[in-house]
């Protein structure tokens, strides 16, 4: 007993010793890595188009033949797959895994981010009307045809009366009515959703199940079905329709997937793919374990972070591997301050009064914007692969308004606009508001997290240069967490979020006033009272419309402008991204890198080739 | 049927110890300020009915003292919950207590099996070289700390491709034949079992050397030899049996160590077995995954015990003439 506890705690002293061993060895601040790999690779991907021969309905790959045979081994860090039923999974590895195994009826686009065809023929969006026709001959991996009554099934059956994990439910409802879905013929299905309601094309990715399986586990109850397809269940019970299938799960170690003969898409030469025998996805504990087994060769394809990606580009030309920058992700870091102007139960202001004066007042939090450097923090703490961000779409986003402009630091631009609020420096260079107090408040981050722990240093130091004096303080994640979510007793904080690239509407817990996530302003749950800034209500009314409009071009002109309204009027003061870079083998062919889908959107296409040095 | 009556006494002292490990270590557990859902609260796309309904799931929203009596009273059914996850606590322990039980007896055999013999060498060639090089080794193997050594061996395993990085089992395992998967597993032990064995061959050796030397020194040692007794006979026959018994109290810690013993070098090498798996626990605060393991290593510490006990009171009959 003591014993273990013992173990435990050495384990974590352990980690926490190798994690900030890791630190420690990076370069210290240095110049941008000249090694070639600032830029992004741009592809040429040729789209796959549907065919017809003898009646079936594939789509084809306009990739180069390649051969068929072998297997991609990638990894997953953490403790592996939580489940392999695509609609129980709340954790991304086991969406990725199951996803790897169910197609949706649409997909994304690798390059342009527009909705394409999967399992779906062809769709068509007419207001608040979705009409879907299905391929005809293609079937599930046991050999029965994929038809309506799967969708149908799949919709108002697993995901409208709410099994397993219902956020897509929840993220569809509209004005609290759901959209209906009806089989017109056995290969045609219509969605019909209350009002019209844009996000909805990007929830028919999920993916279809079949009816003949995911029936006796529905008819069974919820509480069945939550552990219906588990990890535990024997492969040979999964009946998929995407590439690959489940052939072996081995817990801690690995998962092995298989191709599937009954895969829909096929190759020039009217080959079924998938080209690969096997996809093997190792669970390994942390980043380091992953690299020493990708220099080890077990592994094919890494993300790569930090130092690492400076010695990997070192190594690749004598190599057999290639490095690749799919350019900036998701992830957006920021600044936040606390705009919240009430009181708490006790009748106390969550934020001080003379804090919410500065706070409140827009010069001053634009100042605080020109003060911050992100190009030293990209440099000296992102390794120089991240990208400063000025936006509140990340820059992969098909929705970036690119309007907007980066700025460089400056100095004297925020003293002026400090001025101008009657913001004053002492002799001592000490900052004083204009009823003569000192400026002075805390700033919190998540304790752990090296790297928003090395952007609060450096926040701090540059908002010391406008006389302001900041308390740094990392705290543990879930006490930051209640301070955002539950007590609201917070000045500064440094957060990061990961949004959608291909929908902004995602974002409307964050900026819509009522929103769970609105932080920077946060009312507490069934607050009525309307107290939001006029920018708030533009926020709320952009959000609102920008569901509604279904064409992309008018729905780019709402987000555009919530975009700017963030811009200008700064409740997050956006840092930058990470750029993602990923090493993959030289012996797989047919890759076409994007900045959306990363290296391996194609995997049915990817195939190896043994001669390749 | 006396050593049966000392048997229950030792149980029934056992249940309140139990109770009270239970107590502090749940309670510990839930003051803590971990969040099992703070990842949740995070995330732009969960609804608010979603933490809510995992709120009610994990029982969050009751007093503490409620969830400790519901954990108390499945646990005394015999159920040991499900993780936050979903799954059933058993079935995730069910998954990996083969893989550390392969991993901690292969060591602890090694261990015995070197360690024993190498101890009585050490005593009967006292302050000879071969004596010296054995107290220089171990101290070596003692002052190693054994996560520097994992990482170590591991480095060692990719620069010379000769071991695999972690793990227990290739990708291609499915495919191999039966003696290929045997070495195949055998060939993913070598490292962690050389960092275990390194570690724990050191303490057994030492201690079996001290006690031999201890008893070798004793009066009546000396008065077999003088009683003109071989060498052979004195040693193995009647110092040994003398000197053997600490280490079976130690061989009760050993048992206790079976399952839990390992957690730092599975960690290293990614050993899938129940070491990671707890850490992970803990990291989430996992609370039944943790309690499980917690109750698992306080009742294998009591059998343990209890085994190393009844162990001495066959072997010495000092004990057995003594109150049991």
């Amino acid at each position: 007993m003591k014993k273990a506890g013992y173990v435990v705690l050495v384990v974590i002293l352990a980690a926490i010793f190798l994690h900030s061993c890791v630190n420690i060895d990076r370069p210290q601040p240095q110049v941008k890595q000249s090694s070639g790999i600032t830029e992004e690779e741009t592809v040429d991907y040729p789209s796959q188009r549907n065919v017809t021969i003898d009646g079936e309905d594939f789509r084809q790959s306009l990739a180069p033949i390649g051969k068929f045979g072998g297997s991609l081994v990638a990894s997953t860090i953490g403790e592996g797959p939580k489940t392999f039923n695509p609609f129980n999974s709340k954790d991304n590895i086991s969406s990725m895994l199951s996803e790897v195994m169910y197609d949706g009826l649409l997909g994304t686009h690798p390059i342009t981010g527009q909705p394409i065809p999967k399992l779906a023929k062809s769709f068509s969006v007419d207001g608040n009307d979705y009409l879907i026709n299905l391929r005809r001959g293609v079937k599930w991996s046991d050999g029965r045809p994929i038809t309506a009554d799967d969708v149908v099934f799949t919709w108002q059956n697993i995901i409208f009366d709410g099994y397993g994990n219902t956020s897509t439910r929840d993220s569809i409802i509209v004005d609290g009515k759901l959209p209906t879905v009806t089989k017109i013929d056995d290969y045609t299905v219509k969605f019909t959703t209350p009002k019209p309601f844009a996000p909805f094309i990007r929830m028919l990715s999920t993916p279809i199940a079949p009816k003949h399986i995911f029936e006796p586990a529905v008819k069974k109850g919820k509480e069945y079905f939550d552990t219906f397809l588990s990890t535990n269940t024997p492969p040979s019970q999964f009946v998929t329709s995407g590439a690959f299938r489940l052939k072996e799960y081995v817990p801690a170690q690995r998962v092995v997937f298989e191709r599937n003969p009954n895969y829909y898409v096929i190759n020039k030469a009217d080959q079924k793919l998938p080209y690969l025998d096997k996809l093997v996805y190792l669970i390994v504990g942390d980043i380091n374990n992953e690299v020493l087994k990708f220099e080890g060769g077990e592994l094919d394809v890494i993300g790569l972070q930090g130092a690492n990606v400076a010695r990997f580009k070192e190594k690749e030309k004598h190599s057999d591997f290639k490095v690749y920058n799919l350019g900036p992700n998701t992830g957006t870091m920021f600044l936040s301050m606390n705009l919240n102007t009430r009181k708490n139960d006790k009748g106390e202001f969550y934020v001080s009064p003379k804090k919410q004066r500065w706070f409140q007042d827009k010069n001053f939090r634009q100042a605080v914007d020109y003060a911050i450097d992100r190009k030293n923090m990209v440099f000296n703490i992102a390794n120089g692969l991240g990208a400063p961000l000025y936006t509140a779409e990340s820059l992969n986003s098909i929705f970036l308004n690119k309007d907007l402009k980066s700025y460089p630091r400056d100095l004297d631009k925020a003293n002026d606009l400090l001025a101008k609020s009657g913001f004053y420096r002492n002799k001592k260079g000490k900052l004083f508001d204009k009823y003569n107090n000192p400026v002075e408040f805390d700033l919190y981050t998540n304790a752990g997290n090296t790297e928003r722990e090395a952007i609060g240093v450096m926040v701090k130091q540059d908002l010391e240069d406008l006389g302001m004096k900041v308390n740094f303080k990392p705290v543990e994640f879930n006490t930051l967490v209640n301070k955002l979510v539950n007590t609201y007793d917070w000045d500064m904080v440094i957060m990061g979020l990961t949004g959608s690239p291909l929908e902004p509407n995602g974002g409307k817990n964050v900026w819509m006033s009522d929103g769970t996530l609105h932080m920077f302003n946060q009312r507490p749950a069934g607050y009525s009272k309307d107290d939001r800034f006029d920018w708030e209500k533009k926020l709320d009314e952009l959000f609102i419309k920008g569901a509604l409009a279904t064409d992309f071009e008018a729905r780019k002109k709402y987000y555009d402008e919530y975009q700017k309204i963030a811009y200008d009027e700064k409740p997050f003061i956006y840092i930058y991204s990470p750029i993602v870079i990923s090493a993959i083998r030289t012996k797989f062919k047919n890759l076409y890198p994007s900045m959306l889908g990363g290296l391996t959107h194609n995997i049915e296409e990817i195939y190896i080739d043994k001669n390749n040095k | 049927m006396q050593i049966i009556k000392y048997i229950l006494k030792r149980i029934l002292q056992a249940i309140p110890l139990l109770i009270i490990v239970s107590l502090i270590s749940f309670f510990i557990i839930r003051l803590s300020p971990v969040d099992p859902l703070a990842e949740l609260r995070l995330n732009p796309s969960v609804s608010q009915e979603t933490l809510q309904k995992e709120t009610e799931r994990l029982g969050l929203d009751k007093p503490i003292i409620v969830q400790y009596a519901k954990w108390a009273k499945s646990f005394l059914k015999g159920d040991l919950g499900i993780t936050s996850n979903g799954e059933r606590v058993s079935t995730k322990l069910k998954e990996r207590i083969p893989n550390t039980l392969l991993l901690t007896t292969i060591v602890i055999l090694l261990t015995w099996l070197v360690g024993v013999p190498l101890g009585i060498a050490a005593a009967l060639h006292w302050k000879s070289p071969l004596d010296r090089l054995l107290t220089v080794l171990t101290s070596i193997g003692m002052a190693i700390p054994s996560f520097f050594f994992a990482v170590l061996l591991l480095i060692f395993a990719v620069k010379t491709g000769w071991f695999p990085i972690g793990g227990l089992t290739s990708s291609d395992f499915l495919e191999k034949s039966l003696l290929g998967q045997i070495l195949d597993i055998a060939h993913h032990l070598i490292l962690p079992v050389t960092v275990l064995f390194t570690l724990s061959l050191a303490g057994l050796q030492r201690q079996m050397r001290a006690n031999l030397l201890d008893v070798l020194d004793s009066d009546y040692v000396k008065f077999a030899r003088a009683k003109g007794l071989s060498e052979f006979d004195v040693v193995y026959k009647h110092a040994l049996r003398n000197a053997i018994n600490p280490m079976i109290t130690l061989l009760g810690f050993e048992f206790a160590g079976l399952l839990s013993g390992a957690a730092l070098t599975e960690y290293v090498f990614q050993y899938p077995g129940l070491g990671r798996l707890i850490l992970e626990a803990v990291m989430r605060s996992d609370i039944n995954l943790v309690m499980a393991s917690l109750m698992m290593g306080a009742i294998m510490l009591i059998l343990g015990n209890l085994i190393a006990d009844i162990l001495l009171i066959i072997t010495d009959p000092r004990i057995r003439r003594s109150d049991v």
